[in-house]
C-alpha cells in the first residue's frame, strides 16, 4: 500500500504526532509572554493521548490485514491491540505526570510533555514496525525520548547518573543489534520481515551459524528493551533514578513495545519459514528457554533484599518480562494471546503500584520502605489498601487478574511441552510472594512509631488508583471479556 | 575495485579504526576518524553510491567530526589521562571473538560463492534516483527521522537549560 492510502491506518501516529507540535508550540507562545508555569502543556498532552486511544479504538473493529508505506509497517490486529495498549500507557503517564511532585511546576514541563508524547508515538511505531529499518529507527527513537526523560529532574544526581547509565547501556545493546541486522541483512538479502523469512528458508548449514549469531545480537536490543536477563543491569538504576510517572511509563510502556517488536520479529521475519520455523533450525529455543529461566530467577532473587521500592519494584518488573518471556518461548499463537494478556495485566498492576508509590512520595517525600511503617493506620489506609491489592496481584494471587495472567502463560507452556520452564517459573512466583508481602506488612501489621508523621491523601488522587484497583479485582474474576479482546489479535500478519 | 586496491584500503581503514580507540589522546582520535570516514567514503565511490560517499565526506568527517574536536578542546581534553587499561581476560576475550566472528564470514562466504551482482539499474547511485526512492519507499523513515531530530533537539535544550 503506498503512502496516501496507508495514512487511513495511521490515525494514532498522525494524532500523536499533531499533539507533539501542538505542545512545542504552546511551550513556545508561553515563554514569549513570560509564563513560566502553566497546566496548558500537560492538559494538551493528556488531550492528544486520549485523541490516539479514540482513534486506536476505532481501528480495532477494522479487520484488514496490510502492509503501509511501501513494506515499511505493518497494519493488523496485533499491532493495534498494541496501539491501544501503548495509548493507554502514555494516557496514565500524562495523568500521572500531572499530580506529580517531581514534575509539575518545573520550568521545562513543556519539553517533559514533548518528550513523553514523543516517546509513545515511537512505541506506536515499535509495535507495527515489520521492516529492520523501522524497528531501528523506532527503538532508538524510544530510547533517545527515553534518556533524556529519565534525567529529566533537576538538581538531583541520581536523576542525572540514571540517564548516563541508561545511555551507555542503550548504546551498546543498540549498536550490538544494529550489527546483527546487518548480517541478517546481509544473508537474506532483504530488509522487510516477509523477505527475511523467505532468505531464511534458502540458508544453508554454515550460514545457519551465522543467522544464529545474529539472531543473539538482534536479541541484545530486543532484550535490553524489556529489561531481561543479562542486558538488565540498566533498570534498577534507571527506575530509581527516573521521576516516577517515567519510570512507570519505562515500566509498562517501554516493555510492552519491546514485547511487540520480539514477537513480530521471531513470529513473522524468522518464524514464517515452517511450521515453528527457525526454532527448529537453530537452538532459538534452547536459548529463550535459557533467558527466560534466568530472567525470573535473578529478578526474584534480587528483589528480595530491596529496600527502596522502585528499586524493588525494577526487579519485579525484571522477574514479570521472564514470565511473559515464556509465552515467547512458545513460539506459538497461544504463546502471543497469553503475551498479550499478560502484559495487559501487568499494565493494570504495575501502572498501580507505581502510582501508588508516587502519591506516597508526594505525601512523605520519601520512597523507601522504612517510610511506609504503619501507613494504613496514619491516613494511609485506601492507598495501603489498593498497593496490597497490586501486590498481590504482582505475585499472582487468586482471584486477582495477576494470577489469571500467569495461569494463561505457564498454560501456554505446559501445552508445549516446557514443563521444567513452568516449574521453574512457579517456584520463582512463590519466592516473589515474599518481597511483596513484606511491604504489605510493613503498611499494615508494622506500629507507626512516633517519628512517622500522619500523611494526608486528596480523595481526587485516589480516583486513578481506585478504577486500576477496580480493573484487578474485576479482570481477576471476569478475564473472559479481556480474553475475547486478545483472542483477535493474537494472530500476527506474516506476508 | 581490484582486489589488490581493496586489500590496501581495507587494511589502512581498520588501522585507522583501531587507533580511533586505542590512542591515549582524544585529538589524534578524533583525526584518525577522520582519516577512518575519508577511506569509508572511498568504499563507497568504487560501489557507485558516489552521492553518499559525498554526504559522508561533507557530513561525518567534515562536520561532525570537528564538532568532536570542539568538545575535546571545550572540555580540556588535550592531556592524555591515565587511564585504567584492560586486563588480559578482556583482551583475550574480545581477540577470540573477533577471530570467531571472521572464521565465521568466512566459513559462511566460502559455501555461498557471491552471485554475480545483477546489473546496476539506470542512474544508480547519483542524486537524483536516491532522491525519487527517499521520497518513494522510504519516505516513513524519512519524515520519522525529521521529527526525532525536532525532538533531540528539544532533549538536548531541555537538559542544557537545567542550570538555569
Amino acid at each position: 500500500m503506498d503512502a496516501t492510502q496507508s495514512l487511513r491506518y495511521f490515525g494514532p501516529e498522525l494524532v500523536l504526532t499533531a499533539a507533539i507540535m501542538a505542545v512545542l508550540a504552546l511551550d513556545l507562545g508561553l515563554t514569549a509572554r513570560g509564563i513560566e508555569r502553566s497546566r496548558w502543556p500537560g492538559i494538551v498532552a493528556l488531550a492528544g493521548a486520549a485523541a490516539a486511544i479514540g482513534s486506536a479504538v476505532r481501528l480495532l473493529r477494522v479487520p484488514a490485514r496490510e502492509w503501509l508505506f511501501g513494506r515499511m509497517l505493518v497494519f493488523d490486529g496485533f499491532s493495534v491491540y498494541f496501539k491501544v495498549l501503548l495509548g493507554l500507557a502514555l494516557l496514565a503517564a500524562v495523568w500521572m505526570s500531572l499530580g506529580s511532585r517531581e514534575v509539575r511546576g518545573q520550568p521545562n514541563e513543556g519539553e517533559y510533555f514533548t518528550l513523553l508524547l514523543s516517546s509513545g508515538l515511537a512505541m506506536l511505531l515499535m509495535a507495527a514496525a515489520a521492516n529492520l529499518l523501522m524497528a531501528y529507527l523506532s527503538l532508538e527513537f524510544a530510547s533517545l525520548t527515553s534518556y533524556v526523560l529519565t534525567g529529566f529532574l533537576r538538581h538531583n544526581r541520581r536523576s542525572a547518573e540514571a540517564a548516563l547509565k541508561y545511555l551507555i547501556y542503550g548504546g551498546v545493546a543498540s549498536g550490538a543489534m544494529i550489527y546483527g541486522m546487518s548480517w541478517i541483512f546481509g544473508l537474506t538479502g532483504s530488509m522487510d520481515y516477509a523477505g527475511i523469512a523467505a532468505g531464511i528458508a534458502q540458508l544453508d548449514d554454515p550460514s545457519r551459524g551465522a543467522f544464529f549469531l545474529a539472531l543473539v545480537l538482534v536479541l541484545a536490543g530486543f532484550g535490553y528493551k524489556v529489561a531481561s536477563v543479562p542486558f538488565h543491569m540498566w533498570a534498577p538504576d534507571v527506575y530509581t533514578g527516573a521521576p516516577i510517572p517515567v519510570t512507570a511509563f519505562l515500566a509498562v510502556g517501554s516493555k510492552a513495545a519491546g514485547f511487540a517488536m520480539l514477537l513480530r520479529f521471531f513470529h513473522f521475519g524468522v518464524g514464517a519459514a515452517g511450521p515453528v520455523g527457525a526454532v527448529t533450525r537453530v537452538p532459538l529455543l534452547q536459548l529463550g528457554t535459557l533467558l527466560c529461566a534466568a530472567t525470573m530467577t535473578l529478578g526474584n532473587l534480587a528483589a528480595l533484599s530491596q529496600q527502596n521500592m522502585k528499586r524493588l519494584l525494577a526487579y519485579s518488573s525484571i522477574a514479570h518480562a521472564g514470565y511473559a518471556l515464556l509465552g515467547f518461548v512458545v513460539f506459538a499463537d497461544a504463546g502471543v494471546q497469553a503475551v498479550l494478556f499478560y502484559l495487559t495485566v501487568y499494565y493494570i498492576m504495575n501502572l498501580g503500584a507505581f502510582w501508588v508509590v508516587m502519591l506516597i512520595a508526594n505525601a512523605t517525600g520519601h520512597e523507601d520502605l522504612p517510610s511506609y511503617r504503619g501507613l494504613a493506620w496514619r491516613g494511609g489506609a485506601l492507598p495501603a489498601l489498593a498497593l496490597a491489592i497490586f501486590l498481590f496481584s504482582l505475585a499472582g494471587l487468586p482471584p486477582l487478574a495477576g494470577f489469571v495472567g500467569k495461569f494463561y502463560v505457564f498454560g501456554a507452556g505446559v501445552e508445549r511441552g516446557l514443563i521444567a520452564l513452568v516449574v521453574v517459573g512457579v517456584l520463582n512466583s512463590v519466592v516473589s510472594l515474599y518481597y511483596y508481602v513484606r511491604v504489605v506488612k510493613t503498611m499494615f501489621l508494622d506500629e507507626p512509631r512516633a517519628e512517622d508523621a500522619p500523611v494526608h491523601f486528596a480523595l481526587n488522587d485516589l480516583a486513578a488508583v481506585g478504577l486500576l484497583s477496580a480493573a484487578t479485582l474485576v479482570l481477576g474474576i471476569r478475564f473472559d471479556w479481556l480474553l475475547a479482546r486478545v483472542e483477535t489479535a493474537r494472530r500476527i500478519f506474516a506476508g | 575495485m581490484t582486489a589488490p586496491v581493496f586489500l590496501l584500503l581495507a587494511v589502512l581503514v581498520v588501522a585507522a579504526a583501531l587507533t580511533v580507540v586505542a590512542h591515549p589522546s582524544p585529538v589524534y582520535s578524533a583525526c584518525a576518524l577522520v582519516v577512518t570516514l575519508f577511506l569509508l567514503s572511498v568504499f563507497f565511490v568504487a560501489l557507485d553510491a558516489q552521492l553518499v560517499a559525498v554526504l559522508q565526506v561533507i557530513v561525518y568527517a567534515g562536520a561532525i567530526v570537528v564538532l568532536f574536536l570542539f568538545v575535546i578542546m571545550l572540555l580540556n581534553l588535550t592531556q592524555p589521562e591515565s587511564r585504567p587499561t584492560a586486563g588480559v581476560p578482556v583482551v583475550a576475550v574480545a581477540v577470540g571473538g573477533g577471530i570467531g566472528i571472521a572464521a565465521l564470514v568466512a566459513a559462511a562466504l566460502r559455501r555461498v560463492p557471491p552471485a554475480g551482482a545483477p546489473a546496476l539499474p539506470e542512474g544508480f547511485g547519483d542524486t537524483a534516483a536516491l532522491a525519487r526512492r527517499l521520497f518513494t519507499a522510504y519516505v516513513l523513515p524519512f519524515e520519522l527521522t525529521s521529527v526525532l531530530l525536532l525532538v533531540a533537539i528539544v532533549g538536548a535544550v531541555g537538559l542544557a537549560s537545567r542550570k538555569g
